[in-house]
């Protein structure tokens, strides 16, 4: 396996008493889209900026390349994209302006891919960028960052102002980033994005990573609801690892779920009292975000 | 819903918001204000000390500094003082009014508060009308406490018609620059070039205060500025002054309520322009960022301080002439003599101007260095470090150029004094020489590197207190310029830079002062820069 663009290990952030970051440890492989997800206020941003070096860590230790993000973050940044939050630019600048500074400043220049992507997000790149709505500067830094020809490509929420057909655009080129081999980290709070693009998926709550996986594997983790009819009397209640049960609105109709390590003493048990309709649906991402945020069912 | 519904609201989160500055404001100047005139009795208490004084305030050089007043019969020690004090707090409660009137409405407009506010049930004017009031309070409060120390101070000769006059008076020409702000935070399209509209509007009347004040004093009623020295509060009491003010303060808020009426949300009047499609080759990092974004404001500065350097100058002929104000002195002392004279008031006039230009060609450089810290919060910063960019090179294009700027603005605005000063005299022989005028820059840049570097320090480690440099700036400026008319004591000169070194050009320069000002002005910003390689950026 190749080595991994990004490793953190048991990163804290101390921000005076209050301890933004408890212990952060994930890493990033090229040709992977990682999603990064949590509530509000979790830490996401905090260790975003750790890792672009605008902040120090207080312990553990981050790296891209292999080089320390506090240290090396200039020699870093030479093959790094990144799109903020909530991007902020220069007001009395134009976007088209904007944009080709900040290509230079990677020593890179405005290309026919520039122009594509301008053409594409449908940017009109003479305004000032006082007269920008939060989509339009989200904008900017994306074609900023698809521009250029970086190795690790850092995105914090960057379609949360970007209308549907934009949104797709974003989606299709961070695809074609990937088939590049390029490791992207994507933080956000769209679960649907993140279920179509992610690979893995790490989910961050309270300054601690609580869970990393792919999302097969987090599926396993949880329980898959159940839709039954049976064609006899038979009470679900006593099966093992079933929760939640609920009697449905026909007649022998039962709802309920199983945690997955039963399921298949469950449905061989189920097979035996005659089934009549049976409904399983695996848990969403967004059950599994409910699941993890709140820590019910 | 009325066009002014719930602006008594409005007021009361206005005075929660500025609570801290309005109180710091007020606080300052009325401590100000109340403690000299507690002291003025000590200072020029005696007839003796009055006489001296009198003839030092008649002399035009400080009447283009502290205006033109007219003295009749036995001058009190309470007309010296409102001849010293009314023009110098008028100013600074022009800053005030300046800074607390663009920062209510414009500046939280450009924040987008003022959309959230106005999605509420919320007239359309409330906004602007509880500025306004917020101004009218403040300025009130100010005045009425200006007027009750001045009574308990109870200097020899003044009188209680006197005092209200001049706390209404600074009040009302407070007001009148306060509606100016508001109505150029409706005309201009965001809030630094309110500010600059406004800052220029009030250079341009205290600079035709200056020159009218010099040559003709009756001229001075063209100049909003200068209505406050027509009060002569303690010696021909007139309330026209204050009319005045209140009319034309008046006229600009309805001003300011018909184009706020007339313009759209987040629009001004002068409605920003489309720009340019790529940016050019020269925009190419930080240091171009920072030149192409505040080229307007840098340059702008520097013209007006050449400008500023300028007027001053045009009053060399009428301040070098000792022969206007004692024509028996060519007969008694001969021409040399006389020319030696005029030499002498002209060295010691530009020695205290180069205070002043110091002072003020301070000021973009101090903000451009404050800028790393407000770009900071602000997020912009944020695009510029996930490049390949270290904090030197950032932190160094905002410093190379403030100190570029500042250094610039001094030597033009000295030299605007002196080459059009030397050729407003009939003998240019009395005038500032080359040799002369190197001195003074060389006397004066220490200073202002210091000043400059002190805010590197603050910025780097310290940036929450960065305001400090503000205020070590004005106290600096306040112990120099007032230092000998207020005889305050020796030291207050020294606790800031402006007081380290002699004064030139009417003294040499003293290079051993020079050279450690320079190693100190390296160290202070040796250590900002370390501080800020180390500390944690903050981002909002």
């Amino acid at each position: 396996m190749t080595n991994p663009v990004l490793q953190i290990n048991h990163l804290q952030k101390k921000f005076g008493h209050f301890q933004a970051l408890k212990d952060i440890t994930f890493d990033v492989r090229p040709g992977e889209v990682f999603g990064f997800i949590g509530p509000n206020g979790a830490g996401k941003s905090t260790t975003i900026r750790v890792l672009l070096g605008i902040i120090r860590a207080s312990s553990g230790d981050a790296t891209i390349f292999g080089q320390n993000v506090w240290s090396a973050s200039v020699a870093i940044h030479q093959r790094l994209a990144y799109v903020p939050g909530d991007v902020y630019l220069w007001p009395n600048l134009t976007g088209g302006e904007i944009i080709d500074l900040l290509l230079k400043m990677n020593g890179t220049a405005h290309t026919a891919k520039t122009d594509d992507l301008i053409k594409q997000f449908g940017l009109d790149t003479t305004k000032k960028a006082r007269t920008y709505s939060k989509g339009n500067r989200q904008k900017v830094a994306l074609i900023a960052a698809f521009s250029q020809d970086a190795d690790f490509y850092i995105f914090d929420e960057p379609t949360s102002g970007l209308d549907p057909l934009n949104e797709r655009i974003f989606q299709d080129a961070v695809m074609a980033l990937k088939a590049a081999g390029k490791a992207v980290l994507l933080s956000s709070h769209i679960l649907s994005e993140v279920e179509r693009m992610c690979d893995r998926i790490g989910i961050i709550r309270e300054g601690q990573i609580i869970e990393t996986g792919s999302l097969a594997e987090m599926r396993h983790l949880t329980r898959t609801m159940i839709t039954v009819t049976l064609g006899d009397d038979f009470d679900v209640t006593s099966l093992p690892g079933v929760h939640g049960v609920e009697v449905g609105h026909a007649p022998r109709e039962w709802q309920f779920s199983v945690e997955d390590e039963h399921l298949s003493a469950v449905m061989s048990t189920l097979a035996q009292h005659q089934v009549v309709a049976l409904q399983s649906t695996p848990p969403t991402l967004e059950d599994l975000f409910m699941h993890y945020y709140t820590g019910k069912e | 819903m009325s066009r002014f519904g719930r602006t008594g609201q409005l007021i009361r989160l206005n005075f929660r918001r500025d609570r801290f500055r309005i109180l710091m404001w007020i606080v300052l100047l009325a401590a100000l204000m109340a403690s000299v005139a507690w002291k003025f009795e000590d200072i020029y208490g005696s007839t003796s000390e009055i006489n001296a004084i009198k003839s030092t305030l008649e002399s035009p050089g400080i009447i283009a500094m502290f205006g033109a007043f007219s003295f009749t019969g036995k001058v009190t020690t309470a007309e010296i003082f409102a001849n010293e004090m009314l023009l110098f707090m008028a100013l600074i409660q022009v800053v005030m009014n300046l800074a607390l009137s663009v920062h209510a409405t414009r500046a939280e407009e450009d924040l987008g508060i003022t959309e959230l506010v106005r999605a509420h049930a919320v007239g359309t004017l409330a906004p602007l009308a509880a500025a306004a009031s917020e101004l009218i309070l403040v300025n009130g409060v100010l005045g009425v406490l200006y007027s009750l120390g001045l009574s308990a101070a109870n200097m020899p000769g003044a009188s209680t018609e006197g005092n209200w006059l001049i706390g209404l008076g600074l009040a009302a020409t407070g007001l009148l620059f306060g509606m100016l702000g508001l109505l150029t935070a409706q005309v201009a399209d965001h809030s630094s070039s309110a500010t600059g509209l406004a800052y220029t509007l009030f250079g341009v009347s205290y600079l035709a205060r200056m020159i009218t004040d010099v040559q003709h004093p009756k001229l001075t009623w063209w100049s909003p500025l200068g209505w406050v020295e027509k009060l002569a509060p303690y010696n021909n009491p007139h309330w026209s002054p204050i009319w005045l003010s209140l009319g034309l303060a008046a006229i600009l808020l309805w001003l300011a309520f018909l184009a706020n009426n007339h313009r759209d949300l987040g629009a001004g009047a002068i409605t920003t322009r489309p720009g340019r499609d790529h940016a050019s080759a020269l925009l190419r990092g930080p240091a171009s960022l920072v030149w192409r974004r505040q080229r307007n404001v840098i340059i702008a500065w520097i013209v007006a301080v050449i400008i500023f350097g300028i007027a001053y100058g045009t009053v060399f002929n009428t301040i070098g002439d000792i022969l206007k104000t004692n024509p028996t002195m060519q007969q008694v002392f001969g021409s040399a003599m006389v020319h030696e004279a005029n030499h002498q008031v002209l060295l010691s006039f530009t020695s205290l101007l180069s205070i002043v230009m110091a002072a003020v060609a301070i000021i973009p450089g101090m903000q451009l260095i404050l800028k790393v810290h407000t770009d900071e919060t602000r997020g912009w910063l944020e695009a510029l470090y996930a490049r390949p960019l270290s904090r030197t090179h950032l932190l160094f294009s905002y410093v190379g150029i403030a100190f570029v700027t500042s250094t610039l603005a001094f030597i033009g605005g000295l030299g605007g004094i002196v080459v059009m000063g030397d050729a407003s005299l009939t003998h240019t022989t009395d005038g500032i020489s080359a040799a002369e005028f190197w001195q003074g820059i060389a006397a004066q840049l220490p200073e202002i590197w210091v000043f400059l570097a002190l805010t590197v320090l603050l910025v780097g480690c310290w940036p929450r207190v960065k305001a400090f440099s503000w205020f070590y700036l004005a106290l600096g400026f306040i112990s120099v310029y007032m230092g000998s008319l207020l005889k305050l004591p020796k030291w207050t000169e020294k606790i800031t830079p402006t007081g380290w070194m002699t004064r030139v050009p009417l003294h040499d320069v003293n290079w051993t002062t020079f050279s450690w000002m320079i190693v100190l002005a390296i160290g202070l910003v040796i250590i900002g820069w370390v501080g800020y390689r180390r500390r944690d950026l903050q981002m909002s």
